[in-house]
C-alpha cells in the first residue's frame, strides 16, 4: 500500500507534499515516513495519507480559474487608483501580480 | 499547557491543533475567529445588492467576484475556528441565525444605494484589511493561514472600492453631493469599526497577552485614519464635523475625540439589539432556513454513502 | 438586424440574463461551498455574455446600447433564463442549469465551425468552462433525486421549467439565414432533437417524469421574439435603475491586457 507524505518544516508553516512510502498499515507508514522524508530536511511534523484516499482533479479535466478574461478580480486591473497608500494593499497587489503571471504562463 | 505558559510562549503562529491548550485560550480564539467569520457572511448581505446595481458589466463582474471572495473567506475562517474544537461550523451558523452570533458593527446597518458601495468596499474593507494584515501574526496557526489567503485577495477588494469612489467623485455634482451625504452617515460607523478605545475594551488585553491579537484597537484605528483620511480628501470628501478629528503636526497623527461617537448605539449593536441587527439577522435566518431542506437532504445522502463501509 | 446580430443577441442575452438570476443565490445558497460554486457559474456566464457582446461592439454597438439603454422588449433571451426564483427553491437553479447547459453545449458545438471567425474563435473558451456547469448540475440532480422531499422539489422545478426551456430552440426571424450562411452549422430543430435525446432519458433514469414536448402547455411568451414574462420586466427595471440614476458618460471597462 502506498502512503502520501506531507512535511511541515517549522511550526506555523504549511504541510507540503514531499513524497510517499510503501507500508502495510498506518503505523508502519508513519515509521517509514519519518526516516525517508524527515531525516535530512528540517521537519516539525508529517502527515501520512493513504494514496487511494487522495482525490485528484487536474488541468486536463478542469479549467482552473476559468478560460475567459477575469481581470476584474485582480488588483492590478484597477490602475486608475494607487495602492501605495497602504502597505497591506500594495503587498496584496504584488502577490496578485505574481499569481496572475504564473496562471497566465501555465 | 496552562495559561501562564501560553502567555510565555505566545508569538506569531505559535499554537496549532496539536497543542494542548487551556479552555480559556480556545474559547477566546473561537470567539474572535467566529466573530470574524460571521462578519464575512453578514458583510455579504450588504454587498450583495451592489451586483444587481452595478452600472457596467465589468463592475457587475467585480462585485459578484468580490462577494464570492468574502464567502470564501467565511469558509476559511469557520474552518480555522473549528480547529479549536469548541464549536462546529454548523453550531456557529445556527448561533448566527438565532441572533447569538456577533459580527462587525458596520454590517448591522442595511444599505440601499450604489453611493454606499465605496463606504463598504473601500473604507470598511480597507479597515478590515488593515486589521487582517496584522492577524497574519496571530498565535493560532490555522487563523494565520486563513489570513495569508484572505490578505492575498483583499487588495482587489480595496482597489475595486476605491475605483468606485473615484468614478463617483469624478462624475456629476449631484453624484458628488450624494456621496458626501452618504459619507457623513457612514464615517462615524467606520471610525467605530475598530471597537471602543483600548481603555473600554473587554477582550483586548487577554487576546493580546496570548498573542491572538498583535495590535491594539487604538493603534489599528490610528493606522487606518492616517491612510484613509488623505484618500477621502483626495477625492474631495469632507470629514463630518462630528466626531472631531484633528491632525497634530507634531505627532503626525489624527487625534480623535472618542466621546463624540455614539457608543450607546455601538454597545446596542454589540448585543445584536439594534433595529438594523433585527433586519440583517432576520434576513439571514429567513434565507438560511429556506434552504435547510437541501442541507438535510445532503446529510441523508452522506449517511447513505457511509453506511456500507460502516457495516464492514 | 442582420442574421449575425440576431444570433449574437440570442447567445449574449441568454448568458447575461441567466447569470443575473444566478447571482440572486449569492449568500443564500444552502452551504458555503455550494454558494461559491454557483457564484462561479454566474461569473462564467456573465463572461460568456461579455464575449458575445464584444463581437457586437466590434460591429459598432456600444455597451450602453447592448444592455443599459436597450428596451426590455428588444432582449432575445429564452424565457427559461429570466424566471424569478422562489425563495429557498434550490431545485430550480439545479434543474434550470441542467436544461440550459445541456442545450448550451450543443449549440456551442454547432458554432465551432461557424463561417464567422469572431464566433468560431471564441467558442473554445466557452466550451472549456461549460463542462463544469454540466457536471455541477448533474451531480446535484443525481443526489437530490434520491431523497424524498428533494425528489418532489426537483420534479416540480422540472414541470415548471421545461416548457420555458423549449423556448431555447424557438426560431427568430433570421433562423434560415443563420443556417444557410453557415453562422451556425445546425438548425434549431436538429439541436432540439439532440437535446431531447440527451435530457429525456437522463432525467427519466433519475426517476423523474418529463413533460411530453409536443403536448405540454407552452407559455405565451417565447423570449426570442421579444415577448417575455413579467419577471423579466421587473428584473430589467431593477438592474438598470442605478445606471440611469448615476448618469455616467460611459460604462466602466475593466479588462486584462490579453482580453
Amino acid at each position: 500500500m502506498i502512503w502520501e507524505v506531507f512535511r511541515q518544516a517549522k511550526p506555523g508553516k504549511y504541510h507540503q507534499h514531499c513524497g510517499n512510502v510503501h507500508a502495510p498499515d498506518r503505523e508502519m507508514a508513519k515509521l517509514f515516513a519519518q526516516i525517508q522524508h524527515g531525516r535530512r530536511m528540517q521537519t516539525n511534523s508529517l502527515w501520512v495519507v493513504p494514496q487511494e484516499e487522495v482525490s485528484e482533479v487536474d488541468s486536463d479535466e478542469a479549467a482552473f480559474g476559468g478560460a475567459t478574461d477575469k481581470a476584474y478580480r485582480w488588483a492590478m486591473t484597477y490602475n486608475r487608483v494607487d495602492a501605495s497608500f497602504a502597505a497591506e494593499v500594495e503587498e496584496s497587489e504584488e502577490e496578485q501580480r505574481e499569481a496572475a503571471k504564473a496562471q497566465e504562463e501555465a | 499547557m496552562d495559561i501562564e505558559e501560553v502567555k510565555e510562549r505566545a508569538g506569531p503562529r505559535a499554537f496549532s491543533p496539536k497543542d494542548d491548550l487551556p479552555e480559556e485560550y480556545r474559547k477566546a480564539a473561537t470567539r474572535m475567529i467566529q466573530f470574524h467569520a460571521n462578519s464575512e457572511v453578514m458583510g455579504g448581505y450588504l454587498d450583495k445588492q451592489f451586483t444587481r446595481q452595478a452600472p457596467s458589466l465589468d463592475r457587475k463582474l467585480a462585485c459578484t467576484a468580490k462577494v464570492q471572495d468574502e464567502i470564501g473567506h467565511a469558509q476559511l475562517l469557520y474552518r480555522a475556528a473549528e480547529t479549536l474544537g469548541v464549536k462546529t461550523r454548523e453550531e456557529m451558523l445556527d448561533e448566527l441565525e438565532a441572533g447569538e452570533g456577533k459580527f462587525l458593527n458596520c454590517f448591522h446597518y442595511p444599505v440601499d444605494s450604489w453611493y454606499e458601495a465605496p463606504m463598504i468596499d473601500f473604507f470598511v474593507d480597507g479597515g478590515a484589511m488593515r486589521r487582517q494584515a496584522t492577524l497574519k501574526a496571530t498565535s493560532w496557526e490555522p487563523y494565520a493561514h486563513a489570513m495569508d489567503k484572505v490578505c492575498f485577495e483583499e487588495g482587489f477588494h480595496v482597489k475595486h472600492g476605491e475605483d468606485i469612489l473615484r468614478e463617483l467623485m469624478g462624475s456629476s455634482r449631484a453624484n458628488q453631493e450624494k456621496v458626501q451625504k452618504t459619507f457623513d452617515v457612514w464615517w462615524p460607523r467606520i471610525v467605530q469599526f475598530f471597537g471602543p478605545p483600548n481603555k473600554d475594551s473587554k477582550h483586548n488585553d487577554f487576546a493580546q497577552q496570548v498573542g491572538l491579537k498583535t495590535v491594539s484597537n487604538d493603534e489599528l484605528r490610528q493606522a487606518f485614519l492616517n491612510a484613509y483620511i488623505p484618500k477621502a480628501e483626495k477625492y474631495g470628501l469632507e470629514l463630518p464635523e462630528v466626531p472631531k478629528i484633528e491632525y497634530d503636526e507634531r505627532s503626525e497623527r489624527y487625534e480623535l475625540e472618542y466621546d463624540d461617537l455614539d457608543w450607546e448605539e455601538f454597545w446596542t449593536i454589540a448585543k445584536n439589539d439594534f433595529q438594523g441587527s433585527d433586519e440583517q439577522i432576520g434576513s439571514r435566518r429567513k434565507r438560511h432556513e429556506a434552504v435547510a431542506w437541501v442541507r438535510e437532504s445532503m446529510d441523508a445522502w452522506e449517511t447513505s454513502q457511509r453506511a456500507p463501509q460502516a457495516a464492514d | 438586424m442582420t442574421p449575425l446580430e440576431e444570433l449574437l443577441f440570442r447567445l449574449a442575452d441568454d448568458e447575461y440574463v441567466i447569470a443575473e438570476r444566478y447571482t440572486e443565490w449569492q449568500i443564500y445558497a444552502p452551504t458555503i461551498e455550494s454558494d461559491l460554486a454557483l457564484a462561479n457559474i454566474a461569473q462564467d456566464e456573465f463572461g460568456h455574455a461579455r464575449l458575445w457582446y464584444d463581437v457586437l461592439e466590434e460591429r459598432g454597438y456600444e455597451e450602453k446600447d447592448l444592455l443599459w439603454e436597450r428596451d426590455p422588449e428588444d432582449f432575445r433571451h429564452s424565457t427559461l433564463c429570466e424566471l424569478a426564483f422562489e425563495e429557498g427553491d434550490w431545485a430550480d437553479p439545479v434543474v434550470r442549469s441542467y436544461l440550459y447547459d445541456t442545450a448550451e453545449r450543443l449549440r456551442l458545438e454547432a458554432l465551432v465551425d461557424s463561417s464567422e471567425p469572431a464566433i468560431a474563435g471564441r467558442v473554445g473558451k466557452l466550451l472549456s468552462e461549460e463542462n463544469y456547469h454540466r457536471e455541477h448540475a448533474q451531480s446535484w440532480l443525481e443526489r437530490l433525486a434520491e431523497g424524498n422531499e428533494s425528489h418532489h422539489r426537483v420534479q416540480a422545478a422540472l414541470d415548471r421549467l421545461f416548457p420555458h426551456a423549449l423556448s431555447i430552440f424557438e426560431p427568430g426571424e433570421q433562423e434560415k439565414e443563420i443556417v444557410s450562411q453557415g453562422l451556425r452549422t445546425e438548425s434549431l430543430d436538429d439541436l432540439r432533437e439532440e437535446w431531447f435525446e440527451i435530457t429525456i432519458p437522463y432525467l427519466e433514469s433519475l426517476g423523474l417524469s418529463v413533460p411530453e414536448p409536443e403536448e405540454v402547455a407552452r407559455p405565451d411568451a417565447r423570449g426570442r421574439d421579444g415577448s417575455h414574462t413579467a419577471d423579466w420586466f421587473d428584473l430589467h427595471e431593477s438592474f438598470t435603475a442605478t445606471y440611469h440614476e448615476l448618469g455616467f458618460d460611459q460604462p466602466t471597462r475593466l479588462r486584462g491586457e490579453g482580453a
